[in-house]
């Protein structure tokens, strides 16, 4: 039996955080995530968008905490070595009745004390957007939005945990949780671990988790949406997040400018039948809207399209809970039960918010050698030519390029693997080799044999994302 | 560094206008290539048919890559391979990386000579999960004759172009099993050549006006659902393999946003896709001889 003082049981971004949190005190703290990386189910896709957080109710705890991550998120992204674009957002209005929602939101905004709002009439808004339909009446602008890629955020976090104590166990699948004399016994398809301290970050299954030790007064229904994603050099792209809603109600879009230069367009909204399966209708609204608020765009420049899954946390009656949700069936366990947007957001206070919550309980001490830096991957397209040069010198793989549209060399597909990618869709979250136009397909081929290579594992048994998605053989394995 | 000629890409249109600039008197030629080897997709080409009007032959991709890439050993061409210009400057400069550093190469004129690269299922409005087991068919033909990779077993083909063909009749020469090949179009895309080489001896069925809908599967692909476009209808069918040939895009990445300067040349493939590589060597021959000309 593994013992430790706190268990986190869910590696996506809200129980990364908790993790890399719960360090600032002296504590045994273990991570366990069912599957074969960090940040591989909701926190794999959203709208990375790091929200000014103009919309909550002054004084809630959601209102709280989005504005203090806000103020925050360049500081922390600085700590972790992630890439982050404080490139503001615009919500666009195209009738008289949106112009009123948001004047209020604006308020709202004000009041709460969101910094740099401002609303534009239309054509200040197209001045600073020219991209924008011609018929946008008014717009709010909000200075401090931004954008980040989750999954970089979340591995940064869990290797900034790591490096500061905390025990990461992958492919570990909670059994069943019991609570004993002093805490809890976690029963896993791997082994049996014993804690103080349980903090149930299971995402969509942390529903399942609490309903180990007692049922859960909050259901999670999945809530899918469907995303596409334009080449990096499309033209036109607006360089603001650029969001709608429309004025009957009902989903509108954003257009998000990522970090890795491509753009981001979602999300379309649906109930999802097959958590990450695409719907065509979904695909085809989010083309519609986007034809009608940014209709410049060259929609032949898709890349990839690809559907996302959020946590709907819903009350016994089926009406949806808007604040954060946190649970607290027994002594010293707590579920983030009912997080969703915005999570990414403030998944770092969050966690913060919990370990505090699990440090009192625990009467921990702090912990001065908490080290909040950790240091990314060193990425080549980031360098100027010279320190590029310097690092092939140092190291020749620097000079390798394995994929041709991310600009990802081999020095850092090897360093990714290091860190513990073990498939290929690690890899990409890691490195972005195979995020570009071609779509890994010149490039997964290497990959593979890196992957096989490095791992020393036959080549039959590299996957995609984990046992299952094996890449050569199909489902017969004959040859 | 400085080269009088710099081209970029040592596949058949770039080996013909490395040849044709040399012969026109050109005596400082910088050809690079990415790759390790020469003849940039021809090496994986192991089916013949490549040369006809040029050799009288036809050849195998690999042989005709021997053939041209001897020719160049005759010529003072310096001949960089494993090398990636990372950038073309408006300044005629162009930044090379290979695992010896970085170079900042001044050049006169440039030809690009990149090749094409394939259309990805991504840029379709399919539906459903997105696993592991889709390839597009250039990629399948790298992987299993130049890496000897198995890529599965029961294969569907989305795409009726000449690299889709030529990979269904790999596929069953090889013991696996073509489902069928899937175009959307009422008639097939490749070469009539192709179509009676590779389709009709074998009896893969080729199911027109029809397209993939939805791709299923968790892990690694399990099927797919086809829809029938003039009557709407859908079906399901097992696979563990789509393989896409849905057309090929000219690379010129490099240049994008340098505008048509008087210094930059296209040829072969990423100036338009040919059909056959005879026609890629004779347009980048006479763009060879041209701007070689120009330093006699």
């Amino acid at each position: 039996m593994k013992q430790f003082d706190v268990i986190v049981i869910g590696g996506g971004l809200l129980g990364c955080f908790a993790a890399r949190n719960l360090c600032r005190w002296k504590l045994h703290i273990a991570l366990i995530e069912a599957r074969e990386d960090v940040c591989t189910g909701i926190s794999r896709a959203n709208t990375a968008v790091i929200y000014p957080g103009y919309d909550h109710r002054p004084g809630s705890l959601k209102a709280k905490l989005t504005l203090r991550a806000n103020a925050r998120f360049g500081t922390l992204c600085e700590e972790l070595d992630v890439p982050f674009s404080r490139c503001g957002s615009l919500m666009l209005s195209f009738g008289e009745k949106a112009d009123e929602v948001l004047k209020k939101k604006y308020e709202n905004g004000r009041m709460m004390g969101v910094p740099g709002l401002r609303l534009l009439s239309g054509r200040e808004a197209r001045e600073l957007e020219p991209g924008l339909a011609p018929g946008v009446r008014s717009a709010l602008y909000a200075p401090t939005a931004g954008t980040v890629n989750p999954w970089e955020l979340g591995i940064a976090a869990a290797e900034n945990a790591a490096a500061n104590g905390a025990e990461l166990f992958l492919n570990t699948r909670v059994l069943a949780i019991r609570q004993i004399a002093d805490g809890y016994r976690i029963e896993t398809d791997q082994e049996v671990f014993a804690c103080r301290v349980v903090i149930n970050c299971a995402g969509l299954q942390a529903e399942r988790v609490q309903e180990f030790l007692l049922p859960s007064p909050v259901h999670i229904v999945p809530d899918g949406a469907d995303y596409l994603i334009l080449d990096k050099a499309a033209e036109h792209k607006p360089t603001h997040i650029v969001q709608y809603e429309p004025e009957d109600g009902g989903k509108g879009l954003t257009a998000v400018p990522t970090v890795e230069g491509s753009l981001l367009l979602g999300p379309s909204e649906r109930e999802n039948e097959i958590p990450f399966a695409v719907s065509e209708k979904g695909l085809a609204f989010v083309r519609e809207r986007t034809e009608s608020v940014l209709p410049d765009l060259d929609l032949g420049e898709v890349i990839r399209s690809f559907a996302a899954v959020r946590p709907n946390p819903q009350k016994g009656d089926g009406r949806s809970i808007v604040s954060f949700v946190i649970e607290n069936p027994g002594p010293g366990f707590w579920s983030l039960i009912g997080i969703k947007t915005p999570g990414m957001t403030c998944a770092d206070e969050l966690g913060f918010y919990i370990a505090e919550k699990a440090a009192a309980c625990l009467g921990a001490e702090g912990n001065e050698a908490f080290c909040p830096i950790r240091k990314g991957i060193r990425k080549a397209r980031n360098m100027s030519p010279e320190q590029r040069g310097a690092a092939v010198r140092e190291n020749p793989d620097y000079g390798e390029i394995i994929c041709c549209c991310e600009d990802v060399t081999r020095a850092e597909v090897l360093e990714a693997i290091r860190r513990g990618a073990a498939t290929l869709d690690g890899i990409k979250r890691r490195t972005g080799a195979g995020m570009g136009r071609c779509q890994g397909s010149r490039c997964q081929q290497k990959l593979l044999a890196l992957l096989a290579q490095e791992l020393g594992i036959p080549e039959d048994a590299v996957t995609k994302d984990g046992a299952g998605s094996e890449l050569l053989g199909g489902g017969r394995h004959e040859d | 560094m400085k080269t009088e000629l710099l081209i970029v890409g040592a596949g058949a249109a770039g080996i013909a206008a490395a040849l044709s600039a040399w012969e026109a008197g050109c005596r400082d030629i910088l050809l690079t290539d990415r790759r390790e080897c020469t003849g940039g997709i021809l090496p994986q080409c192991l089916h013949e048919g490549f040369g006809l009007a040029q050799y009288g032959a036809e050849l195998t991709g690999p042989d005709y890559t021997d053939r041209i890439t001897e020719r160049l050993e005759h010529t003072g061409v310096r001949l960089v391979l494993g090398t990636e210009v990372l950038t073309i400057r408006g300044d005629k400069t162009a930044l090379l990386s290979d695992r010896s550093g970085l170079t900042e190469l001044h050049f006169e004129r440039l030809i690009l000579a990149s090749g094409c690269r394939e259309r990805t299922i991504g840029s379709l409005p399919v539906a459903g999960t997105r696993p592991a087991g889709i390839f597009t068919a250039g990629q399948v033909q790298e992987m299993m004759n130049l890496r000897g990779q198995n890529i599965g077993q029961e294969v569907l083909i989305l795409g009726s172009g000449d690299l889709g063909l030529i990979m269904a009749r790999q596929f069953v020469l090889t013991g696996k099993h073509v489902i069928a090949v899937v175009e959307k179009e009422s008639r097939y895309g490749s070469m009539a050549r192709n179509y009676h080489r590779c389709i009709v001896p074998y009896h893969i069925p080729i199911l027109y006006r029809t397209t993939v809908a939805a791709i299923h599967g968790e892990g690694r692909i399990s099927g797919v659902t086809l829809r029938h476009l003039d009557s709407g209808a859908e079906e399901r069918l097992a696979c563990d393999t789509l393989v896409t040939a849905l057309g090929l895009i000219p690379e010129r990445e490099l240049v994008r946003g340098l505008g048509e300067p008087d210094w930059l040349f296209l040829a072969g493939n990423c100036h338009r896709v040919h059909d056959l590589v005879d026609s890629a060597v004779a347009e980048a021959e006479a763009i060879g001889t041209r701007v070689g000309g120009e330093f006699a």
